[in-house]
């Protein structure tokens, strides 16, 4: 790729630097040096998170053992939790999100580009807070701490109020980076970037953005409960004594269920743009997949009630859930079909990130299937607190997060260092992670939907049968672990030693790749009319005809707006 | 696990049709993802067809997952309602039982199940049912929130502090069905299990007839040994 890395008209970088380089990106306020700094440390806790996952896992090896005692256990099962969805999961998307859209609408920068910041800063204080309490004493209430367990009185150390704080703060600051992106979105497109113009993955954090709205602050007043009964003898949760401890149930499980929504999204749209781009065809359906990707985000959180079958609440409530659950299918389906009929009539480059777009669907698609079943109210009797559902919800975040995040992390790692990632590790490290989540998992899902093994157990016992799966689970999480890092360990060396990659590595049709890679400060010198989808498709033809060397076949009907 | 009460006969029902639907799922979408990438590689040199979409084929699509998605909400209904029946008490089940089922508290606290007989008996751990009589467990919690779990009985659910929930079920056959606690309530959680034994109603009669004097009897003795001052 020989494309030029500077263009002459206009020049504002090449002044020397007033303040040392960690200080200056410390204190930017920059969507992309913000953006960078999230992705950056979630992928740092996405490598915490394994090692809390592989002691699990160690521990549940053989049955019966005694590696781990029950309270180390549930210390690992806690941070765990709170590690890969406050501190992974969102702002990996939420970093993808907001390095890029801003980008993909031709701004120059954001529009309340100080509440970003402060909202980095608060995720980065919410980590901080939850690794402080190893300094003393973690939450030992599990992945979500429900009440009354996770009160004063089965819980007197500060773990839990660690954990409440923690994920308190990094969900505030989940908020603000929405509040820039939905204003951003709305406020700073390039002329003619039109809604029914925007890139999907545009849609897609729009979409998330205002999701998070909805259900950062259901989650926040719940942390806020919480706090004020074990702290300020309330009695929000308190079952019984004009409390309930189910109103922690739905209101956490409001926030989760959004959550795992938004991974979906984050993931799906990503998808989107890598299929598109690398079959060189337009998506399939793109009004459609946007309005079903909205379908996902508003119907996906009402399902909230799916995670409470098993709990006392009416049968009418149960039905709810799961005619939620299901009309799910009709929206997932749809997506899936139409980045499927992407690839179809294309002319596929099967580079890393399609690669792993791929396995994120397949992935995905296991995750979503189990979950159809764990939505029939009947078999959620049967299925749900067991690692049927623990293995059920990782197909879906780890195809969603850690696939979809990677497929991200290959796409848009040109633009942010103007280097590709090394194309022969991505290779490796995907089969690696693609056997070991299917080792980890699909034995999980047959020790629970065969066996009934109950979930968050710190031990199992030899009599129920459930050994050789475990076993499978541990080596396969293993395998994970190892694919993972190599993805890691080859975005690193890449960034210094990467092919350089130009402005356009994957002749792209959106306007980050009318940057320069890395971006300069202001993102655009100038920007070009946005007429229609595709504007830089539009660029080549126009090109192309004005130099006499058509680069589009004369038989491609003309770029739909 | 085999089912052992009408009850389970339809969850396990359905959760085979949701095994169904599940690889049915698994299958379709592989399979065309597998087909897509494996067919239209840039090497086979063909050009790219332009084609954005079209109302008529999402509209088709659309419609066939609305109707995959009715069915399987209609079967779901259907088995759900069939595992909700409540089950009346067989010919040859306890003769007292008659249309009302056998209520028994059962109450989760860290980390043990504690179950209270009509007759004001209590066990600890092993639950004792007559065969072939419809039984209504009421659920409790005294602590933190358990989940009472015998999967060839009945569905699991949640014992919650502060709210009663119910599970009813009628076993069809004598026998001893081991289950656990199937939601973390701290350190113990894991050892945290129960068995259910299934007997002829003559046995139950006995056994909670049996277990009531005994009661009454460590009852009398502990009072006694105060008063005789023996035990401060």
């Amino acid at each position: 790729m020989s494309a030029p890395t500077k263009r002459p008209e206009l020049v504002v970088d090449g002044f020397p630097p007033r303040r040392p380089r960690w200080a200056a990106t410390a204190t930017s306020a920059d969507h992309k040096d913000v953006g960078r700094a999230l992705i950056i440390a979630s992928l740092g806790f996405l490598f915490v998170a394994l090692v809390e996952l592989l002691l699990m896992r160690l521990q549940l090896a053989i049955p019966e053992n005694t590696f781990l005692d029950p309270v180390t256990f549930n210390r690992m099962l806690s941070l765990y939790g709170a590690t890969a969805i406050f501190l992974f999961a969102i702002p990996l998307a939420l970093g993808f999100f907001y390095y890029v859209a801003p980008l993909q609408i031709g701004a120059r920068r954001t529009a309340l580009p100080r509440l970003g910041q402060i909202g980095l800063w608060l995720y980065v204080a919410g980590a901080t807070v939850l690794y402080a309490g190893l300094l003393f004493t973690p939450s030992e209430a599990g992945v979500n701490p429900l009440a009354p367990l996770s009160g004063l009185a089965f819980l007197p150390d500060n773990g839990v109020d660690a954990w409440a704080a923690a994920t308190g703060l990094a969900t505030l600051g989940f908020v603000l980076l929405a509040i820039d992106l939905v204003t951003t979105l709305r406020r700073r497109r390039a002329p003619g970037m039109a809604w029914r113009r925007m890139p999907v993955f545009s849609w897609a954090a729009a979409i998330s953005s205002w999701l998070l709205l909805v259900i950062g602050p259901v989650m926040l007043a719940a942390i806020a409960m919480l706090l004020i009964d074990r702290n300020f003898e309330g009695i929000f949760f308190a079952g019984g004594a004009g409390g309930a401890p189910l109103l922690w149930q739905h209101l956490s499980w409001i926030f989760h269920t959004g959550a795992y929504m938004l991974v979906l999204i984050f993931a799906l749209a990503t998808i989107a743009e890598i299929v598109a781009a690398l079959s060189r065809k337009p998506l399939f359906n793109r009004g459609a997949t946007i309005g079903s990707l909205v379908a996902i985000a508003v119907i996906g959180t009402l399902a909230w009630m799916q995670n409470m079958l098993t709990a006392p609440i009416g049968i009418g409530w149960m039905y709810f859930a799961m005619v939620m659950s299901l009309a799910l299918i009709v929206p997932f389906g749809l997506v899936l079909f139409n980045l499927i009929a992407t690839l179809v009539g294309g002319t596929l480059r099967m580079r890393a990130p399609l690669l792993f777009a791929a396995g994120a669907i397949a992935m995905i698609s296991i995750g979503l299937a189990a979950e159809i079943s764990h939505s029939m109210v009947a078999v959620a009797w049967r299925l749900q607190h067991t690692v049927d559902s623990t293995a059920a919800t990782h197909f879906v975040l780890v195809g969603g997060a850690v696939f979809g995040g990677f497929a991200a992390l290959h796409w848009w790692f040109p633009k942010m260092t103007g280097r590709t990632m090394g194309e022969s590790l991505a290779r490796i490290s995907f089969w690696t992670m693609a056997l070991g989540t299917l080792l980890a998992f699909v034995p999980l899902l047959l020790a629970g939907g065969l066996e009934g093994q109950p979930v968050d157990a710190f031990e199992f016992f030899g009599s129920t049968g459930v050994d050789a799966y475990n076993l499978a689970a541990s080596i396969g999480a293993f395998v994970l672990a190892a694919g993972i890092v190599l993805t890691v360990v080859n975005a690193i060396l890449s960034r210094e030693g990467g092919v350089p990659a130009g402005h356009d590595p994957w002749g792209g049709d959106s306007l980050e790749w009318f940057a320069l890679s890395p971006p300069n400060r202001h993102n655009f010198d100038v920007l070009p009319d946005v007429r229609s989808a595709r504007p830089l498709r539009d660029i080549r033809v126009a090109i192309g005809h004005r130099t006499g060397r058509a680069t589009t076949p004369a038989r491609e009907s003309q770029p739909v707006a | 696990m085999d089912p052992h009460s009408s009850g389970t006969d339809q969850i396990d029902t359905l959760l085979w049709i949701g095994f169904v639907v599940a690889a049915i799922v698994i299958v379709a979408v592989n399979a065309g993802l597998i087909y897509a990438l494996r067919r239209f590689r840039a090497e086979r040199g063909a050009e790219p067809r332009q084609v954005t979409g079209g109302r008529r084929i999402q509209l088709r699509v659309g419609g066939a997952l609305g109707v995959f998605a009715a069915a399987v909400l209609v079967l779901s209904l259907v088995y759900t309602e069939k595992a909700r029946e409540a089950p009346a008490s067989g010919p040859s089940g306890l003769q007292a039982a008659g249309s009302e089922p056998l209520k028994i508290l059962a109450t989760g606290q860290q980390w043990i199940w504690r179950y209270d007989y009509p007759n004001e008996a209590f066990s600890y751990y092993k639950l004792v049912v007559p065969v072939d009589t419809a039984v209504e467990l009421d659920l409790v919690s005294t602590d933190v929130v358990h989940t009472w779990d015998v999967p060839e009985l009945a569905g699991k659910r949640d014992a919650v502090p502060g709210k009663t929930n119910h599970v009813v079920f009628n076993a069809d056959g004598e026998g001893t069905y081991a289950g656990q606690s199937a939601t973390l309530s701290g350190q113990a959680y894991a050892a945290m299990r129960t068995e259910v034994e299934v007997v002829s109603p003559e046995e139950y009669e006995t056994f909670v007839e049996q277990r009531k004097s005994d009661i009454e009897a460590a009852q009398d003795r502990v009072v006694g040994l105060i008063e005789s001052g023996e035990t401060p």
